[in-house]
């Protein structure tokens, strides 16, 4: 950005600015600039930021020395100045156009510093040629009032202006095409700019629309000063806007060679922007939104039969979760009382109480047991006895009521009529049945334990031990025969993945209730522990 | 099923005041006469609509005897409303309702919504305690009061749907936090839990079979 910068004020004069394309342009034939030049030019071309730049004066012009006629005699210096007359939409036109390269930013914004201080242009006029006018902070009075009698002088002025501004409009825009050109390799900038500069002259200024601040004029010279001023400030405008116009479709010329070199039809463009892929196929539409409907319902049905089989949710439908929950917080509210009572004790008696507590975490560790558990009758003596230790009002009759309903249902089935599915919720439901009630009787256990007058801890984690190992060999078993009518299946059946896959899942189940019921029985230590201190 | 809202209820009061049987009329929509003593707590649940949108009732039903006094006041945190419910053809029920709520409230959390209920209106021959006596305590306290019959099923339904009225507009109003478990909410499950462990049932004999039972 800043080399092409410097060489947009040079370029500003023709000649030298011939060379500089030449020299470029050699640079350019040799030596294809690499992908990110490219790149950057067209940055360059698409930043539309003007970036303030009062310090860069168009001093370039100065270096006019081989001016051609038209330019007459005015200096470049003094056309910016003149060209400051021009009034705010000039301005925002150039603005417009120009964004593109600083060299016609400089010119605008030397336009726009100025514009309201004719005055102090006017008294420098014939005595500095030095003059910058981009340094004098002006004050902002009415062209009008301040105009002494310069009048007859500001009409010549201006009309060298009129010449001037053309110069310099046709000028900003050569350079503009021309830098763009030379930077990215295109021909005959040369002839682009005399184009450029045929037409803008041939645009006279035709607009008579006066401003209303000429009235206050007391003398003739210095209204038709001020008509031609507004007339200055028409042309300049027409011609930037139509210069400008020119260079932007040169500039939208240029990015579009720029974006196609080596990248014919923008194949691979438009498939990094990904714009390809964006063409509807209607037929491809359709067929993708039957797949998708396929898949919703395939999913719902999933979904329906997932829930009915779902174990968690069974779970809960039988109340399983309320007494776990409740479980839990009977647990803590033991585990509250026993941290306190650790709290108050010191020494000794602490020692005494931590031993005492561990006794009873050791009394409860579970043995690994594979007992077979077929007769109910066996089932319900061993349950029986296992509670009677711990002399409290319970009983597991309802758990094996379910376990004895389970069981006639499965010996009557009709694995013709019942579908593999049916079986396996059947087997879900019964597990997370069991599990329910079987986590209920922990959850009342507890409670019984913790109003009972006369404890004896060790009994009752006995009690609890042998009463946890039946109850997880009896839901095991439980999973065994569900599991066992759905490999009866297996043989007659076109889906044995699928059937294979929901004996795994009674298995994962039976783990699961078995989990359950482990968890709970944790949760039942902190209730022994309290009764034995 | 699928609910907006789960809200935790707990009916708490003297033992025989007839609460097992508020919920099991409101469960169940049934009065058993003779009813076993409640051992600790036991639970109820039903679904109900309010302003459109289901709310999952979740009841605690404590046991009301002195002996487990301890034990159920450990159940009483977490819960969104309580029905405390005394008999109003014994008045010594009715007396014992400062020490239940100094209770509630202590062990609950502060924006729990409480119910007062006079059970057994049916029995209006037999009553020792007036309404307008469990009004002005209902006024006292900050409750809302209700007399009801579990055995006719007279304002069971209100007294249960008016107390999830009030938690409902409380969360409307932003007093409850639902985020806060404690607060005895909790937000129903967008969906239906799918079960991970069951793959590819879909499409394949799903809908054969006409029952096997």
């Amino acid at each position: 950005m800043e080399t092409s910068d410097s060489e947009c004020f040079e370029s500003a004069d023709e000649e030298i600015y011939t060379e500089k394309e030449n020299k470029k342009s050699k640079k350019v034939a040799s030596s294809p600039p690499p992908k990110d030049d490219l790149s950057k030019e067209v940055e360059d071309i698409t930043n539309l930021k003007i970036t303030e730049s009062n310090d860069e004066q168009p001093v370039d012009l100065n270096n006019e020395p081989h001016e051609p006629a038209k330019a007459t005699k005015i200096k470049p210096s003094k056309i910016g100045v003149k060209t400051n007359k021009s009034d705010n939409r000039t301005n925002s036109h150039s603005t417009m156009i120009d964004n593109k390269h600083i060299d016609t930013i400089n010119v605008t914004e030397n336009l726009e510093d100025h514009k309201d201080t004719p005055n102090e242009e006017v008294n420098m006029w014939d005595e500095d040629e030095d003059w910058e006018p981009i340094e004098t902070k002006p004050e902002p009075p009415p062209p009008v009032s301040t105009n002494k009698s310069w009048g007859w002088d500001l009409s010549a002025v201006i009309n060298a202006a009129t010449v001037g501004v053309t110069t310099v409009t046709s000028h900003v825009s050569q350079g503009l095409s021309t830098v763009l050109e030379t930077g990215i390799g295109a021909p005959d900038p040369a002839e682009l700019a005399r184009q450029h500069t045929q037409e803008t002259e041939t645009h006279n200024a035709d607009d008579d629309s006066t401003q209303s601040t000429t009235n206050l004029f007391g003398f003739g010279n210095l209204v038709s000063g001020v008509t031609q001023i507004t007339k200055l400030v028409e042309t300049t405008g027409n011609k930037v806007i139509l210069g400008g116009l020119d260079t932007l479709e040169s500039i939208g010329k240029k990015t579009m060679q720029v974006l196609q070199e080596g990248d014919p039809g923008f194949k691979k463009k438009r498939a990094l922007l990904n714009i390809e892929g964006e063409k509807p196929v209607l037929s491809q539409i359709l067929r993708e939104a039957k797949e998708k409907a396929e898949f919703e319902n395939r999913l719902l049905e999933e979904q329906h039969f997932a829930r009915k089989a779902n174990y968690e949710s069974l779970f809960d439908d039988h109340q399983g979760l309320m007494h776990l929950e409740a479980l839990e917080m009977l647990s803590r509210q033991c585990s509250i009382k026993l941290e306190r009572l650790t709290e108050s004790r010191f020494g000794s008696e602490l020692v005494e109480l931590q031993e005492t507590m561990n006794q009873i975490v050791e009394l409860c560790e579970l043995i690994e047991d594979e007992d077979e558990l077929e007769d109910t009758s066996e089932i319900k003596e061993k349950l029986d006895s296992a509670v009677s230790e711990m002399v409290i009002n319970i009983s597991y009759d309802k758990l094996l009521t379910t376990r004895k309903e389970a069981e006639h249902w499965l010996d009557n089935i009709n694995l013709q009529i019942c579908s593999e599915l049916e079986l396996h919720e059947q087997a879900i439901d019964t597990l997370a049945q069991l599990t329910a009630l079987a986590v209920e009787r922990y959850h009342k256990i507890g409670e019984l334990l913790l109003i009972k007058e006369h404890r004896s801890t060790a009994d009752e984690a006995d009690s609890l031990v042998q009463l946890t190992m039946i109850l997880i060999t009896l839901t095991g078993n439980m999973a065994t025969k569900f599991s066992n009518k759905l490999s009866e299946k297996l043989s007659s059946s076109a889906h044995k993945d699928h059937i294979n896959t929901l004996i795994t899942n009674v298995y994962f189940e039976s783990a699961n209730s078995s989990s359950y019921l482990k968890n709970a029985f944790q949760l039942l230590i902190p209730v022994l522990q309290v009764g034995a201190i | 099923m699928s609910y907006a809202y789960l809200f935790k209820y707990i009916i708490i009061g003297d033992t025989g005041v007839g609460k097992s049987c508020l919920l099991l009329q409101f469960t169940d929509k049934r009065f058993q006469p003779v009813h076993d003593l409640t051992i600790g707590v036991e639970f109820g649940a039903r679904m109900i609509t309010i302003d459109g949108k289901q709310i999952k009732l979740q009841i605690w039903d404590t046991a009301g005897q002195e002996a487990f006094r301890s034990i159920t006041r450990s159940y009483y945190r977490g819960a969104a409303g309580a029905l405390l419910v005394y008999d109003i053809t014994r008045r010594e029920t009715f007396n014992h309702l400062t020490t239940w709520l100094e209770d509630a409230r202590q062990h609950s959390n502060s924006n729990m919504v409480i119910m007062l209920i006079g059970n057994k209106s049916d029995l209006e021959s037999r009553r020792e305690v007036k309404k307008e006596e469990g009004e002005a305590f209902a006024r006292e306290h900050g409750l809302v009061f209700m007399e009801t019959s579990a055995k006719t099923a007279a304002n069971v339904e209100e007294a249960f749907i008016n107390t999830a009225r009030e938690i409902y507009e409380k969360i409307q109003e932003g007093v409850f936090d639902i985020n806060n478990e404690a607060n005895g909410i909790k937000i129903g499950p967008q969906h239906s839990p799918t079960n991970p462990s069951l793959p590819g049932t879909g499409g394949q004999g799903g809908s054969q079979g006409g029952g096997c039972c």
